[in-house]
């Protein structure tokens, strides 16, 4: 009876760890696809889902958050996909999140992965349908690889064509490969190309120099490069757009015939006379400075001129002498009220001008 | 000629045999219902098939485990796909080694148990000395065993998977340092009710024709105590074969139902 008591006990530990392990296992595996927890609904609308199915799961920056619960086609062109999400994680999901479908590894199984919003939208709410993003399928890679394939073996079979015509001497390029003279030529060239660079690497050198002494005052650019001398010649530049203006209104007023000059250029008869004028003058000039006439004798007789600067000497001391006897005159007492009078009046007519 | 008729008597007892076996499963499920109900013996059968079984299941799925990671690591490590590694175990086992491997110990131990017992209870006319007395033969050695095998074998096979997944992490650990919260995350990760609940059903499957293949050569054991070698011997033989059946069947199913 004592063993059959213990084996009984033994069996019940036995069946019961035994199934422990099942139930823990399938715990596990329900609380992963997220059917114990709470958990809240969201769906996205994709054209292609590309080979997602029910169970797979769903991410949120990279974190697993639920699992596919349903899809179905809705239309032809549109597929809904339901989600059930972790409660806990839902409100973090704002409006504007997006969800893509892609793969977990290289080969691993498709998931949707649902990409954050930004932090200004309100968050989801159950049921909600968020936006999504169908991204390029490996078919439709595959499909463009082929067309690069295509467009690659084009390319091989012309670029041997060219290889050909090169081999053969055809073409500037084959030209160039199988002539020996160009070659030698363009050795030269090479030659003369090198010695040129090193000139103008030179000559780089010394206008680097030359760049770098024009910040010196000593030149004249280092001079120009002087703010004050700048502002100088701007001024000189500015007086001369001004002379420039006035220059070209005249022009325009003797073309519209305004002023003596348009009137001297357009009037025949006029010129015809100054020009007889100015020969006269020059014919009396002539004269004067033959010392012929009163004004040539003036001028060329130098007794006169001492004799008229001693007079004009002889003038000055007279007028000197005058202004004393008139000073004197202004305190006499018959004429010095008809002073003090002028004086007066003087005074009035300047305070008035102020 | 006597190549056709030997054929013909193959065929003859084969079908014979499927016919014997198929009324033997008819009358064990006329009886399951029956009172009375042979609890004890229901209990004894149990404690001996499950507990008695454990020590050779656990140290079997621990080195199956074992050797299984060994084996696969290096391939895995070729393709620096080695994270795969704990995906790869646990579906393997949950899904078909774990199962098999353990059904076939059991039909190795178990079955040919019950094959030699009752073949010997046969032999010594123990089993026509019960009917004489008045006690059911059938509902107590037949529907006890079948019964605790159907019932055993699935428990034997969660303790198989658990430790043979425990064995698996401990290669991991050594070779690749790989914790033990790492490695059980990865294992439920992978793991879908679709690789547990078909697989658990399966294992009914295969307690159910463990018991009923062993009691169906012991009970109808002929020819004396060479007899007795036969019928656990060909327990062992016909029960190897069936479980790979079922096993075929059951992938065959879960495929349709499940997509996979």
């Amino acid at each position: 009876m004592e063993k059959s008591n213990s084996e009984k006990i033994r069996l019940g530990v036995f069946v019961t760890i035994g199934l422990l392990i099942f139930v823990v296992a399938i715990y596990f595996i329900g609380e992963k696809q997220k059917l114990f927890g709470n958990t809240v609904h969201l769906k996205a609308i994709f054209k292609n889902v590309n080979g997602l199915q029910i169970g797979n799961n769903v991410r949120y920056s990279g974190i697993n958050i639920g699992t596919v619960r349903a899809i179905d086609m809705t239309n032809d062109t549109t597929i809904t996909i339901d989600m059930i999400l972790d409660k806990k994680i839902f409100s973090h999901i704002k409006q504007d999140a997006v969800a893509t479908i892609g793969s977990d590894g290289l080969v691993g199984n498709m998931i949707v992965n649902i990409l954050p919003g930004t932090g200004n939208k309100p968050s989801v709410k159950p049921n909600d349908v968020i936006a999504s993003f169908s991204r390029k399928s490996t078919d439709n890679m595959l499909n463009t690889l082929s067309v690069t394939n295509d467009n690659a073996a084009l390319l091989t079979a012309d670029l041997l064509k060219i290889t050909k015509e090169i081999i053969h001497g055809k073409g500037s390029i084959g030209l160039l490969v199988n002539d020996t003279i160009m070659s030698g030529d363009l050795k030269q060239t090479l030659y003369y190309l090198k010695e040129t660079s090193k000139g103008a690497s030179e000559t780089v050198l010394k206008l680097n120099k030359l760049i770098a002494s024009l910040d010196n005052n000593n030149n004249v650019i280092g001079v120009l490069k002087d703010t004050a001398v700048a502002s100088q010649i701007k001024h000189i530049a500015s007086s001369l757009d001004k002379t420039v203006a006035d220059l070209n209104a005249t022009i325009l007023n003797i073309k519209d015939g305004k002023g003596a000059i348009n009137y001297l250029s357009n009037d025949s008869k006029l010129v015809a006379q100054i020009d007889n004028i100015v020969t006269n003058l020059n014919e009396t000039m002539t004269n004067i400075n033959h010392g012929k006439g009163a004004v040539g004798y003036l001028i060329n007789d130098p007794r006169l001129a001492k004799q008229i600067d001693s007079t004009m000497t002889n003038i000055n001391d007279a007028s000197f002498r005058l202004n004393e006897d008139l000073e004197a005159l202004k305190h006499n007492i018959l004429l010095r009220r008809y002073f003090k009078k002028q004086e007066k009046a003087k005074q009035k007519a300047a305070e008035k001008k102020n | 000629m006597n190549n056709i008729s030997r054929i013909k008597d193959v065929l003859k007892s084969f079908f014979a045999e499927i016919g014997e076996l198929s009324f033997f499963t008819g009358r064990f499920f006329k009886e399951v219902f029956k009172r009375p109900f042979e609890f004890k013996e229901f209990l004894r059968q149990c404690y001996n098939m499950g507990n008695q079984s454990l020590f050779l299941v656990a140290v079997t799925g621990f080195i199956i485990g074992l050797v299984f990671t060994l084996q696969s690591r290096p391939t895995l490590e070729e393709f620096g796909a080695v994270s795969w590694m704990p995906s790869m175990v646990s579906i393997s086992i949950i899904r078909e080694i774990g199962p098999i491997i353990t059904a076939l110990i059991c039909a190795g131990r178990i079955g040919s148990g019950i094959g030699a017992e009752l073949g010997s209870m046969r032999v010594t006319e123990q089993i026509d000395a019960m009917e004489v007395s008045g006690t059911n033969p059938f509902k107590y050695l037949v529907v006890t065993r079948i019964l605790a095998t159907t019932l055993m074998i699935p428990i034997l096979v969660f303790f198989g998977d658990a430790i043979s997944i425990f064995g698996s992490y401990m290669v991991e650990n050594i070779k690749g340092n790989v914790s033990f919260l790492l490695y059980y995350n990865q294992v439920f990760n992978s793991l879908e009710f679709s690789d547990i609940i078909p697989t658990t059903i399966k294992t009914f499957f295969f307690g159910f024709a463990i018991g009923l293949v062993g009691c169906y050569k012991g009970y109808n054991c002929k020819k004396g105590t060479v007899g007795v070698g036969i019928a656990a011997n060909s327990a062992v033989v016909y029960t190897s074969m069936l479980l790979f059946l079922i096993d075929f069947i059951a992938v065959f199913i879960t495929n349709i139902f499940v997509d996979i």
